[in-house]
């Protein structure tokens, strides 16, 4: 009896062990194949995702009419003060990010005007 | 006697003036592999740290020049950005990549210096940028690197533009976090008239530039014009650093290489 019931403790511990091994495999190969977390998108603040949705359109700023480009421009006015608040590093990169979209829709903009005159 | 002496010394200064003149204003021509090299001196000495050796030439064949000068936020003029180690450390500027995490190449790229205590490990990472007037190993050579990728005569002597489209260089146009999702919007090329009789006129990639630049590198803080004719540039100003001199002086091909630009075939 008291062999069985050591040799029952002895599986008992083996398959601890295995357990453990394979859930620690699998927890390193699971790090390995993730992203690194500067690459993973963290989670956007509201007015991140303003700026995202604003500057993400630079690229077709030709594209547009005249009054899409003034309501990107006033969005950029409206977007400022928020960005304003923030610590001094954000507000640095991010100023600086929102005052190029807003120069090029307002740049895009006063061309459109000027070729109607 | 005396007055002999004093004749030959005025002679002796007279000439020497416009020497002297000439070497003031010299500059010298840079080594390939110190074409486009930015110093940065905000803070470092401050806190008792070498300058920043900044090589564009490596960064250049890794990212398009709107990553870092439109989504990670550098300024174009050297200084101008006002880095510090905190927003490094905070995961912005050069933290946007070197950060420990972040992979290039497979690799993950090596992190910033912190402001924490340093270890004897740590001081020899930040030596890897606070570097000047320092002997620091690289992770890339410059002679072993441009090795494959076709030449040109001036600035790194490698044309990166033909690297590119060979394959050789694979600038990466997007940077988890910080490039807002968007369609790229591909701009046509077009001629500009060089004005000068016989001069070849100029073939201006708007497609290349938009490519690596995006709009608003350029739009308005570079080139006000938006009509084709509407804006004159001079030799002067270009050479100065003004419109396409804000980087065909300092990073992008030099001046000296003409026919890069004024590239369209004189007619008869």
């Amino acid at each position: 009896m008291n062999i069985v019931l050591r040799a029952k403790v002895v599986v008992c511990l083996l398959a601890g062990f295995v357990a453990t091994g394979a859930l620690h495999c699998v927890a390193q190969s699971g790090a390995q194949g993730a992203s690194p977390p500067a690459a993973q998108a963290p989670a956007r603040e509201v007015w991140q995702r303003e700026f995202d949705r604003i500057c993400s359109r630079t690229q077709e700023a030709m594209s547009f009419s005249e009054e899409e480009l003034a309501s990107l421009v006033q969005r950029c006015d409206a977007l400022a003060p928020q960005i304003e608040k923030l610590d001094e590093t954000r507000r640095k990169v991010y100023l600086g990010r929102l005052h190029m979209c807003r120069g090029l829709y307002a740049y895009v903009l006063e061309s459109k005007r000027n070729q109607k005159k | 006697m005396n007055r002999k002496r004093f004749v030959i010394l005025a002679l002796v200064l007279l000439f020497s003036i416009p020497s002297l003149a000439q070497t003031g204003t010299k500059k010298k021509r840079p080594l390939p592999y110190e074409y486009g090299r930015v110093v940065l001196n905000n803070n470092a000495t401050k806190y008792e740290m070498a300058p920043v050796v900044f090589e564009h030439w490596i960064h250049r064949s890794k990212f398009t020049c709107r990553v870092c000068h439109v989504d990670v936020g550098f300024g174009m003029k050297a200084g101008a950005t006002g880095i510090r180690a905190a927003d490094i450390e905070r995961g912005y500027y050069c933290g946007a990549c070197h950060n420990g995490r972040t992979l290039q190449d497979g690799k993950p790229i090596f992190a910033a210096c912190t402001n924490k205590k340093l270890t004897w490990d740590d001081q020899k990472r930040c030596d890897r940028c606070h570097s000047q007037g320092k002997r620091v190993p690289s992770d890339f050579d410059f002679i072993t690197f441009t090795a494959p990728l076709p030449k040109e005569r001036y600035g790194n002597g490698v044309d990166w533009e033909k690297s590119e489209e060979m394959g050789l260089i694979k600038p990466q146009k997007t940077l988890a976090g910080f490039t807002p999702k968007n369609p790229l919007v591909v701009q046509k090329d077009f001629d500009l008239n060089a004005k000068v009789e016989g001069m070849p006129d100029i073939i201006f990639s708007h497609k290349k530039h938009t490519v690596w630049n995006g709009c608003e590198l350029c739009h308005p803080e570079i080139f006000m014009g938006v009509k084709k004719g509407n804006s004159h540039y001079s030799m002067v100003d270009i050479s100065e650093g003004k419109s396409c001199g804000a980087c065909h002086v300092t990073v992008a091909f030099p001046l000296t290489d003409c026919q890069r630009c004024h590239a369209k075939p004189v007619q008869p």
